[in-house]
Formats: structure tokens, sequence, C-alpha cells
């Protein structure tokens, strides 16, 4: 059966930690949100009237971050020969993968409860004095758990598609297309771009109302992409020589 | 023990290998020899469990390698360098392998001392010479004390010293009982090293059996080897 | 002769990776899905006498909707990818192989192989540009037919034509420099395809100081030419605009060309 789980989960941990490059992306990512927030919130001529609603409009930014963070994770096993040494120790694929999938779970989710937990502070510390914490414009705090759980399943599915696609740069371009590019063209043309990915999973942060879905089942849809794409790079992954 | 029997592997319309059969047994220095892309990679590839066979089965003792329950301490394995990422340092490097391996951490820094290189295990792989991403890479293989060892060309970029260090190693682990599997096409490191030899051409084995057996009828391995492989033509 | 030899090999290096072709796919096909969504929800609104429904019937805007934000990503990606690829590890990568140096020893003159580089970009993107904008416009004509109202002159479309086309080299040089600086494409990637989003740092960068619509992408964004009621305020006219993007970009080319030179690959 080979290692336990445990062990495999700790070692993929213990890569992602040893990786400069996932480092610098982990503490961009913090750093840029806080960057953002705190500079919306200090900003009066715009909407954003409360932190909560600075933190919010930092999301689209920092999902860059996050994706970048997911996607380095599986892609940094093909520059180079390591994904040989980490069958060599983990021979069974689908444990192997399930322990990378699991530890990016964890490490992906950590940054963004960070990053949206220190947007949070800054943007309460610089915004203007005449506005009270409490004066929030229509934002709820419940949208900030809706933010993290976002982040963290954009990242998902970041590191699901780099497992399909072993590089660095097209699994990048394809989820920057994904969710930069093809969500506003198609909004603009078809009502069906509701099912896109991030504007499914955008209704867990932002207020927009959607006519068909609802947070929860926006949620589901977001979900519902992480999953089949993971079970499409699973498949490949199996099948396919190292 | 080592088994491959009757492996074929084809990609796309291309037969890789066909029907390789042989063995690598414990306490002999198994040397797999053939020109580039004759198969010996791949060969070793889907022993590994890295590449999967069109058919026939590679065992390390009677099992495949993704059955085994500690792999790391059944097998270890070198191919293509370090197999690290150029970005981390090799402590690093050797401390996930370790912990996938259920390998007692410690052993990072017998190894790193044993390979020659404690002195660099905060310096990237990025860094390193071709020499020292072949030690790393065998501190890898080295890190779980395993019975066996498979690796693919190993003397590649190794100074004279290492050389001179990788053959003792190996001697010295097939002496004491484990088994040794090399690939190579130098033919003077190989009738240095090995007990036993298998010469592949063109995805075909074409000889095996100890040094003397293949040799027989030659008057030298490299006269041996070409007679054997098909000579010039068949280096392409 | 030096030159057109170093640019031969760069066009056939760039023309052999299958991520050259890549950025070229990005352009032709994104565009085209488009351009088909864009054309079809026009004619409907046309036929069905609900105008009101699209901002507005003409064949040019609708075959032209995606030229901005989906040619950029080419253009950038074809920038990233002609010197990125240089700087990929080899598979086996004991020392970690790279390309550049088998480069950098058939062509030892560095500043004639990054000029040639350049060169091959601007090929590149001239001609994916060639292909997609006249494409997608007769494309959307085609499918709209005479049922849309056309508001846009010829002169218009093609002074617009060339705007988007000229925009899309430089976003492609900048790309190019970019990642020569950081001998990585991640950043470039990043920052320049969100730029061209919606989620543009230099969009909100114009919230904090107006210095930001100085910024190229900013600065050339006019070059698309769309009617004002369409675009963010503010900001530099066509004109104007060019010459700063171009002026950002042969900073940005003269020092990576610099730094290119002097370095050890």
């Amino acid at each position: 059966m080979g290692p336990t789980m445990r062990s495999l989960v700790l070692a993929e941990l213990s890569k992602l930690r040893s990786l400069p490059e996932a480092a610098i992306a982990a503490v961009a990512t913090v750093l840029l949100g806080s960057t953002i927030a705190a500079a919306l919130a200090a900003n009066d001529r715009n909407a954003y009237a409360g932190p909560v609603d600075a933190v919010l409009a930092s999301v689209p930014f920092v999902q860059l971050g996050i994706i970048l963070l997911g996607i380095l994770s599986a892609a940094h096993e093909y520059a180079g020969g390591q994904i040989h040494t980490s069958l060599a120790a983990a021979p069974n694929r689908m444990r192997f993968l399930a322990a990378k999938s699991a530890a990016v779970a964890l490490v992906v989710s950590f940054v963004s409860t960070l990053t949206v937990g220190a947007g949070l502070m800054v943007a309460a510390i610089t915004r203007p004095s005449q506005s009270a914490m409490a004066a929030s414009g229509g934002a709820v705090p419940s949208m900030l758990v809706g933010a993290v759980l976002y982040l963290a399943l954009i990242g998902l599915l970041a590191f699901a598609v780099a497992i399909l696609v072993r590089h660095l740069a097209p699994a990048l371009v394809v989820m920057l297309v994904l969710v930069l590019i093809a969500s506003p063209l198609v909004g603009a043309a078809s009502e069906h771009a509701r099912w896109l990915p991030d504007r499914a999973g955008g209704l867990l942060y932002l207020p927009d109302t959607d006519a068909v879905l609802s947070v929860a089942t926006g949620a589901a849809v977001l979900l519902g992409w992480v999953v089949a794409t993971w079970a499409a790079a699973a498949a490949t992954f199996a099948a396919r020589d190292a | 023990m080592i088994q491959f029997n009757s492996l074929s592997k084809r990609r796309g319309s291309q037969s890789v290998l066909s029907d390789v059969t042989f063995q690598a047994m414990p306490g002999r220095v198994t040397a797999f020899l053939g020109p580039n892309g004759a198969g010996k990679s791949t060969s070793l590839r889907i022993l590994l469990g890295l590449d999967r066979p069109t058919t026939g089965t590679a065992l390390v003792n009677g099992q495949p390698y993704n059955r085994l329950r500690e792999p790391l301490r059944f097998v270890g394995s070198m191919l293509d360098g370090s197999g690290a990422h150029r970005s981390r340092t090799a402590r690093h490097h050797l401390d996930w392998v370790a912990r996938a391996g259920g390998i007692p951490q410690r052993r990072v820094n017998e190894v790193l001392e044993q390979v020659g290189l404690a002195g660099a295990g905060r310096t990237r792989v990025g860094k390193f010479s071709l020499g020292m991403g072949q030690r790393l890479g065998l501190a890898a293989a080295l890190l779980g004390e395993p019975e066996a060892l498979v690796l693919d060309e190993p003397v590649n970029g190794l100074d004279p010293e290492g050389i001179r260090w990788i053959r003792s190693l190996l001697r010295g682990h097939a002496d004491a009982g484990g088994t040794v599997l090399l690939s190579s096409h130098l033919m003077a490191e190989v009738a240095e090293i090995a007990d036993d030899l298998v010469v592949i051409a063109a995805g075909h084995v074409v000889a095996a059996g100890t040094i003397p057996q293949v040799t027989g009828g030659y008057s030298s391995l490299e006269d041996a080897f070409f007679g054997l492989t098909g000579g010039e033509e068949a280096r392409r | 002769m030096r030159i057109g030899n170093y640019f031969l090999a760069e066009v056939g290096k760039s023309a052999t990776l299958p991520a050259g072709w890549a950025g070229m796919a990005v352009a032709l096909l994104g565009s085209l899905a488009i351009t088909v969504l864009n054309a079809f929800a026009v004619r409907h609104a046309a036929v069905d006498g609900t105008p009101e429904m699209v901002a507005g019937t003409s064949a040019f805007e609708a075959g032209f909707a995606a030229m901005p934000i989906v040619g950029v990503v080419a253009a950038v990606v074809i920038g990233v990818t002609t010197i990125g690829s240089e700087y990929t590890a080899d598979r086996a990568e004991s020392g970690g192989a790279r390309q550049i140096t088998a480069s950098l020893a058939a062509a030892p003159h560095r500043l004639s192989m990054f000029s040639a580089k350049a060169l091959v970009v601007i090929c590149f993107i001239v001609v994916a540009a060639a292909v997609a904008i006249p494409g997608n416009i007769a494309l959307s004509q085609a499918i709209i037919g005479d049922v849309g109202t056309e508001t846009v002159s010829t002169a218009d479309a093609v002074g617009r034509s060339l705007g988007t086309t000229l925009y899309w080299v430089l976003m492609g040089l900048l790309a190019f420099s970019i990642t020569a600086l950081a001998r990585s494409g991640v950043v470039p990637l990043i920052v320049l395809i969100a730029n061209g989003s919606v989620v543009s740092f230099s969009l909100l960068l114009t919230l904090v100081t107006p210095l930001a619509h100085w910024l190229p992408d900013m600065a050339g964004r006019q070059l698309f030419g769309f009617p004002s009621e369409l675009v963010v305020e503010g900001g530099l006219a066509p004109v104007p605009g060019a010459i700063v993007m171009a002026g950002w970009t042969v900073v940005m080319l003269v020092v990576s060309g610099i730094v290119f030179h002097r370095r050890d690959a």
C-alpha cells in the first residue's frame, strides 16, 4: 500500500514550504490583498463604503495570487525530474494525488484566510475616521467567509488544471483566461456566463444577485467545476506515463 | 531480486520494447548495456511504475513496485540525475523524500555525508554541477537503506574520484547481499563494475549472462557490444 | 547578414515550439468564439426588434469586441514564450540545463540575438492581427448581414484596426522585455493579462493617482477607438497615448537589452 497518508501529506506540505516560488507567491498574495484593501478603504472618492466592502473588492486581485500558488504546487513537479522522485517514494498515484490535493487545500485555505484577515485589519485602520467601522455599504461580514471559500476553491481548480496540463505557463494562461477574460466577454454576449466558475462562485462574496443561481447553488457550481476538473486530472494522471 | 517478464511497450505505432525478459539477482551487480535510445531508461521507468508497459510485468521481490509497502526501503532509484526541483536546497529535497518514505530525518545528514555533499546541503539544486546533481540523486536512492539499487547511468558526470567511489559503493552493496541494477552505455565502466550483463538493442534483449558468457567469441567487451547491437548503424 | 541569420533561426525556434502556436491559437479561436456569440446576440436582437438588448447593431463593433482583450492575451503569450522558453529547465536537469546556453553558443552576439527575437515577436503579432481582426469582422458581417445598422465608417474601421495592431505589438514587446529582465514569464503573464481585463492593476491605480493614466496600457487604450461612453473616463487622447506607450516600450526594450547583454546567462 505504501507510506501512510499522514506522512504523504506532511511530505507534500514540506515540499511547498521549501519551494521559494511558493513562499514568495503566498507572501505576495497577502501583501497584495492588504495593499489593495487598504488603498480602497482609504479612498473617499469611491463606493467602498466600509472595510468589508474594500476587502471584498480586493478578492478578484487576490485570486491571481491564489491561482499562481495552486498552479505552482502542481507544475513544479514537472519542471525537471522531481515527479520521478515523488512517484518513487509514493508509487500509488491516487494516494499521491490525494495527499497532494489535501496539502494544497490546506495551504490555499490558510493563505486565503490570512489574506482576507489581514486585508480586513488594514482596511479598518486606513478607513477615514468619519465613518464608523459598522458603516458597511451593503456587504455583510458573512461574505468574508464566502470570499475565503471562493479563493480556496479557485486555488484548487488551478491546481487541478495544472495537474492536467503539467506546465506552469499554459496552466496560468488557461486559468487567467477563464477567470479574467472569458467571464466578461461571454457575460456581455450570453446569459450562460453565469455557469462559469468565477461567475457562479462570485455569488459567494459579491453583492450581485443572479436570476437562476443562489449563493449556495453558485458555490455548488464552482465546486462542481473543481470536482470535474480534478476527476479529469486524476484519470489522466493515473493513466499516463509520468 | 528484480524480474522483467516479457515486457513490451509501444508508443503509437512505434515499438519501444519487445519481449524484454531478464533478472537482476541479489549479491550481484547487473549492468544493462545498450546504445542511446535502445530502451534502457524505458525499462527502468516501467520497473518503477513511471511508465506503463503495453504487456508484461516488471517485479521487485515478486511484486509490482507500486504494491510495495515501503518502496524506498526496498528499492533506491535514480533516473535523470538529481530528480529534485532546481529552486529547492539539497537538504530540503531529501527532507521531503524522507518524510514521504517514512524514513527518520537523521538519515538525511547521513546520506549527505555519505555522498560527499555534507557541505552543500544548503545550496539550491539549480546551482549544482552535473556531478553534484548525480550525487544528490544517489543520496535520495540511499535514504531508505534499500535492499536493491536501480540506477540509470549513475557515473554520468562524475569526476574520477566519484567514479571510484561509486564503484566501491555498488560492489560493497552487492557483496553485502543487495541487488544492483544499473544502466550504462560506457563499456569500460561496466567491465569494471558488473558481474552480469544484459545487452539491449532497439528494444530487444540480444544477450544476457555473466561477462565471460556474453563476451565469449569476441576479443573484448567493446567488440562484443558492437557485434551484438548491430554495430555502427544501430548507434545512428 | 548576422541579424538576418539570427532572425531566421529565431523564427524557426518559435515556430517549432508549441507555445508559439498556442499564442496564435488563443488569438484566433478565442476571438472566433466570442465573435460568434456576439454576432448571433446582435442578429437576434435586430430580427426580434429589440435592439435595446444589445449595445448596438453594428457588425464591426460585434466582430471587434473581442479584439482588445483576447488579442492582448495572444500578444502577451507570444512575447513571453519567445524569450521565456530559453529559460525553461531541461527535463534531465542535474545542473539545470537551459536552452539559453545553446542559443548563446550558436549566436554569441547577444544584442543581435535580442533584436532578432524582438523582431520575431513583432512579426508573429502582426500576422496574428492581420488574420484575426479582418477575419472576425468578416465573420460578424456574414452572421449579422443586412439586419444590423453599421455605425462605423470604413476609414474609422481601418484606423481602429491599425491602432489595435499597434497596441498588440507594443504589449507583446513589453511582455517580452519584462520576461527577459525577470528570466521568467510568470509575472508578465499575470500582470499584463490582468491589466487587459476588468481586474486591472493600472485601472485600480487610477483611483489612487491620476498619474496612473500614463502607464503604458492605460495610455494606449484609446487606440482601440471605442466610443467614449463605453470606456473609463480620463486619460490621454489616442495619438499622445500611443506615443507614451511606445516610449515605455522603447525604454523597457533598451533596459532589458542592456541587461541581457551584460549579465551571465
